[in-house]
């Protein structure tokens, strides 16, 4: 349901919006803006690949930054860490660079006008949206985190290990504590995902009623706090995914000791996040 | 993990507040609790048993947080 914001300059809708269709396939506006964080990410690693000097440069300074920084928290998480860091390091420049790119100028206010058959009510749909203010981008991003820490549960302990800690003890309790436990980790998945969506969101939100409202100086305040937010969305992300995948190791990699493992893999992580935060 | 259940902690970084880890468990007790009322109602929907299942579906929602928050507790007790 197309929500307007401030008369029919601004349009903000839940769900992405169809630019085009290739046969039953939609092609939407959410998908442009995934597209284009994919190519920058692309010609970012280019150019550190390619370019890259041993003493760099401001811009390979830059662009290092955040590689260095994920990989700094990510090796203090477990001792497998190598493993899954590419994984972590993915989410978070895929998600920082898809949340900022909701602040260039011209994503969400260029578009193309569209009357809506039923009602006649005229509306602009923009041509790129941030990809992570779309739920199916941050459903697959969780999903993908949820069978990877499930992925690196069954390898350290195998599947009938993880199974059996699925069930709990004692066995006879498994009727009930089989659907708890799924349902716990159920919850990560949905708790990724909506997380990520409803922030960036509701700060896309919050943008377009600025612009309407005050359409001059007001707005950079809030780019800015977007910026910031946008920045702090994805470590929690990124974070999150490697603290569930660094719990699921540390469950099944000691045994006996777990819980205490458990506490030491979320230890480095959420102190992380701390400190993000 | 050192959490004094105020949203502080100590540890490696001294103290800091712990929003995320706070911020994370309590969205997942709402969704475990929403997931398991949900699945009660689709299940009673199918079957046309209301609100047998429902009220199952809420208790196993209640019981995934509470143990949510018992793993959390336990990793806390036990460092």
């Amino acid at each position: 349901m197309p929500e307007e914001e401030g008369g029919s300059l601004i349009h903000v809708a839940i769900e992405a919006e169809t630019l085009f269709k290739i046969g039953p396939l939609s092609f939407t506006n959410s998908m442009v803006g995934a597209l284009l964080a994919s190519v920058l990410l692309l010609l970012a690693a280019w150019y550190i690949t390619r370019r890259s000097a041993l003493v760099p440069g401001r811009l390979q300074s830059a662009l290092e930054l955040p590689v260095e920084l994920m990989t700094g928290i990510v090796a203090g998480s477990s001792s497998r860490w190598r493993g899954y860091v590419a994984l972590i390091l993915g989410f978070f420049l895929m998600i920082l660079v898809a949340n900022w790119i909701g602040l260039l100028p011209g994503v969400g206010t260029i578009g193309v006008a569209h009357v809506d058959p039923e009602t006649g009510h005229e509306a602009m749909i923009p041509l790129v949206r941030p990809a992570s203010a779309d739920l199916n981008f941050t459903l697959g991003l969780a999903m993908v985190s949820f069978v990877m820490f499930v992925y690196w549960g069954i390898k350290a302990n195998g599947a009938g290990g993880y199974v059996k800690e699925l069930m709990g003890e004692p066995l006879y309790m498994a009727p009930l504590m089989l659907p708890i436990n799924l349902i716990s980790e159920l919850s990560r998945l949905i708790s990724l995902s909506m997380r990520l969506f409803g922030n960036v969101f509701a700060g896309e939100v919050l943008l377009a009623t600025m612009i309407a409202l005050a359409p001059i100086l007001v707005p950079a305040v809030f780019l800015g706090l977007e910026a910031l937010f946008g920045f702090v969305q994805a470590l929690v992300f990124a974070l999150l995914a490697m603290t569930y995948i660094g719990t699921a190791i540390a469950e099944h990699h000691t045994g006996g000791d777990h819980a205490a493992d458990e506490g030491h893999a979320s230890d480095h992580s959420t102190a992380a996040e701390a400190a993000a935060t | 993990m050192t959490d004094d259940g105020t949203g502080r902690r100590d540890g490696p970084t001294g103290g800091k507040p712990n929003w995320g880890l706070a911020f994370d468990l309590g969205l997942r007790l709402g969704i475990s609790i929403l997931i398991g009322l949900g699945g009660g109602l689709v299940v009673d929907n199918w079957l046309h048993t209301s609100p047998l299942f429902t009220l199952i579906g809420m208790v196993l929602g209640i019981g995934a947080a509470m143990v949510t928050i018992w793993n959390v507790a336990r990793a806390a007790m036990r460092k």
